[in-house]
């Protein structure tokens, strides 16, 4: 009761904090001071504070299961396990709002401490803009999201949390998502303050380079988190399924990743600072739009909490004013300090990072136009159309071919200009992407010349990534995130092309086989757990060696709110996944059950891993520099 | 002028990359198994009554419904083609995760395409002006 009470308060003092800045940094502003004064710093790290204190207030009210707060009520309750009692914070709108303010806060605060030889102008504005935010979202959460309603009656019960969502993997998911998602408001703030400064130049790129690498590092992990949970927890074993709302999370990931390489050439050559600066806006407008398109209810999906017009319009109004606001400042600082000084040469390394943001962009707008079109002409015509799987494989996976050959020779590329020499070795390469790629083709049984076209390419960016070791100057970084992308889409393509799969609905005793494997249903054993009942199945499969491998699938039915989910039982080994699932039938004794192989699944996260840890060493190199 | 040639050779490949990609996935279909092909029909299309699922993955009552039907119009022989078009008369076009191109869906696939030849387009002026 008086933790609510102390949680909304903090909330309101720390958007009191936030005029306080935004009128300070004016004040600054105009004075012309030269060094950011400890005031200014103090009242950032206040406001960090309060929302701490209102965010530790939430999970605390959650933790003691607080059911006179109205977001507590709605989902939690006693019987939850801890660790779902703390997760259940943010999932749910409210709760996640307050997470989103709280890495907004803390993303400016890292900034202050981050940018400390910045010019101080830069950094005023900076703060300047990234208040505009701030006070948007305060105003938001304190208008049409607070999360310490209070009801009366108070309940003496919850109504739960939606039993998918009590996952580890999703219980951390959102705070790592956050991270990226929201870790691009600072990009767009700074880059808003470089442009009035005219401060777009090298050192300028090295301070957003962390940034941008800090944001594009927890989105991707934010990612991986959420599709190893679809795969497990959904029970389809599929991990992407170009549904809304993780395209959502994919488009800022793109435009990230343009702007990564982008901001290297204007780091090296300050080339494309325009460019670099629309980019920026773009990334951030993304997250915003992706905000909007999630929590207005517009798509349905697990994470559409509440479907509410008046926090769609909300969001919708501001982003409006962001992107017009951001508009208008380029419009009119665009040319003042912009001056096209180098020509571009057709064969370097500008060249290729211009074609990798050409076809980056492209998917982009793939996503993007294939998000977005079902809802305008579901508005404008009141027409439903299903944009899914085949739109994006027809239109994506032909580009790939040329965007990894790109790839593959960008790396090699040098600045300003190069001089293509094709020698023995670059033939050797090709020869051992034709020979690998032949055999896979074969190992698979697949006589798909676009296949083949697809597996050349993907090889041949994983030799080039790879032959880049023997270099005398590793670019640790680009190797280990080019060689993880490769690996990913090897993966990923001979995961879809050899999956294999049999549905059979079957009783205690009975068994099946798939390909050279014999499964058995041994038996079913009905567990109680404190917050849902459990019928486990017990099978036991004989592989093609004749080796035993049990798997045990459950269905859970949960007490709070009552609902059957599955859990499937996977054993992973390094070349397939036996997945398998069972669902009741009504009124009978038989199980549906849902055997799969899926091959190289352990690959697709590992390599997912690999292009984070190409991330790690861009940002810790970059320290390095500056320690010299 | 070498380099033009070049780019309009590359576009030239592009486009038979796309052909090729739009062509082999009709073959591929019709020349799988009945078992294979209800799955490949059920992946494409929407559980109606799920969140987000294929009726291939979903186990609800309809989308059980839906495969049985499925499987029995293709013992019929019935070909996938006329199976779309009776289930999006049925059903609207709201049904199959693949769009189609038509009258209404004609931007949807144009324009993330006309994008990308416009940025190629200012890309190669950017890069062929000194040429």
């Amino acid at each position: 009761m008086i933790i609510s009470q102390l949680g909304y308060y903090s909330l309101i003092f720390g958007l009191l904090t936030s005029i306080l800045i935004f009128f300070n940094s004016s004040i600054q502003i105009k004075k012309n001071n030269s060094v950011i004064s400890n005031k200014t710093t103090g009242l950032i790290g206040f406001q960090f504070f309060f929302v701490i204190i209102s965010f530790i207030s939430l999970i605390y009210s959650f933790i003691i299961s607080d059911f006179s707060n109205e977001t507590v009520y709605n989902n939690s309750h006693t019987t939850k396990p801890l660790f779902y009692k703390i997760t259940g914070t943010w999932g749910n709108h409210e709760g996640s709002l307050l997470l989103w303010l709280l890495v907004l806060t803390g993303v400016l605060l890292g900034f202050i401490f981050k940018s400390k030889n910045e010019p101080n102008n830069y950094r005023q504005l900076t703060i300047l803009f990234h208040q505009i935010i701030v006070i948007g979202f305060f105003v938001f959460i304190l208008k049409t999201s607070n999360p310490f309603n209070e009801i009366f009656p108070v309940a003496t019960e919850g109504l739960g949390l939606n039993p998918i969502l009590q996952d580890p993997a999703l219980g951390i998911h959102p705070p790592i998502l956050y991270l990226g998602y929201v870790g691009t408001s600072i990009i767009f703030s700074a880059a808003l303050a470089s442009m009035i400064c005219s401060h777009v130049n090298k050192s300028w790129a090295k301070e957003i380079k962390f940034w941008i690498l800090f944001s594009w590092f927890f989105l991707t992990g934010g990612i991986l988190l959420g599709s190893i949970w679809a795969y497990y927890e959904l029970g389809w074993g599929g991990f992407w399924f170009w549904d809304p709302v993780e395209n959502v999370s994919l488009m800022p990931w793109l435009s990230l990743t343009a702007l990564l390489h982008c901001v290297v050439t204007l780091e090296k050559r300050e080339l494309f600072k325009n460019w670099t600066i629309v980019l920026c806006i773009i990334t951030f407008a993304l997250s915003m739009a992706g905000t909007f398109l999630v929590r207005s209810g517009i798509l349905n999906s697990v994470h559409t909490f509440a479907n509410d017009p008046s926090r769609g319009i909300y969001i919708l109004t501001f982003l409006l004013v962001l992107v017009l606001l951001s508009f208008v400042v380029f419009v009119i600082y665009e040319n003042k300090n912009f001056v096209q000084k180098s020509e571009i040469f057709a064969w370097s390394k500008e060249t290729s990072i211009l074609i990798n943001n050409w076809f980056i962009l492209y998917f982009l707008s793939v996503v993007l136009i294939g998000t977005i079109y079902p809802i305008f002409l579901d508005v404008i015509l009141d027409e439903q159309i299903s944009v899914g799987p085949p739109f994006y494989n027809k239109l994506i996976l032909p580009f790939l071919i040329p965007f990894v050959l790109f790839m593959s020779i960008g790396p090699s590329m040098k600045w300003i200009k190069t001089n293509i020499k094709i020698g023995v070795k670059s033939f050797f390469i090709i020869m051992v992407t034709l020979i690998l790629s032949f055999v896979t083709i074969y190992y698979i049984g697949s006589k798909n010349i676009f296949l083949l076209l697809l597996f050349i390419g993907f090889f041949y960016l994983l030799l080039k990534s790879l032959d880049q070791l023997r270099q005398k100057t590793k670019n640790f970084a680009q190797i280990f995130s080019h060689t993880g992308f490769s690996l990913l889409l090897i993966s990923i393509l001979l995961n879809s092309f050899s999956s294999n799969e049999i549905i059979r609905n079957i009783q205690v005793g009975e068994s099946f086989s798939l390909k050279n494997e014999k499964i058995l249903f041994q038996k079913i054993l009905v567990e109680k757990e404190k917050n849902y009942e459990s019928i486990i199945g017990f099978f036991e499969i004989l592989d093609e060696k004749n080796k035993i491998i049990n798997l045990h699938p459950e269905i859970r039915i949960y007490n709070e709110p009552e609902m059957a989910t599955s859990e499937a039982s996977i054993k992973t080994s390094l070349f397939k996944d036996r997945f398998i699932t069972i669902n009741l039938i009504k009124d009978q004794n038989f199980f549906n059950v849902r055997y799969q192989h899926k091959p190289f699944m352990i690959w697709v996260w590992i390599s997912t891993l690999i292009i984070m840890l190409g991330g790690l060493f861009a940002i810790f190199r970059k320290n390095k520099e500056v320690n010299i | 002028m070498f380099m033009k040639s070049k780019i309009l050779q590359t576009i030239k490949i592009l486009i038979i990359f796309i052909l090729i990609s739009f062509n082999l996935k009709n073959i591929a279909i019709a020349l799988t198994f009945p078992e294979e092909q209800t799955i490949n029909i059920t992946k494409n299309l929407r559980c109606l009554i799920c969140q987000g699922q294929t009726i291939h993955e979903s186990n609800s009552d309809f989308a059980e419904s839906m495969k049985k039907y499925i499987k029995g119009e293709l013992e019929n022989g019935k070909t996938d083609e006329e199976i779309f078009s009776s289930l999006v008369e049925k059903y609207g076009q709201w049904i199959v995760y693949d769009p189609g191109i038509s009258r209404n869906t004609l931007l949807l696939w144009a324009l993330p395409l006309l994008l990308f030849l416009v940025g190629g387009a200012i890309i190669g002026k950017r890069i062929l002006k000194k040429i």
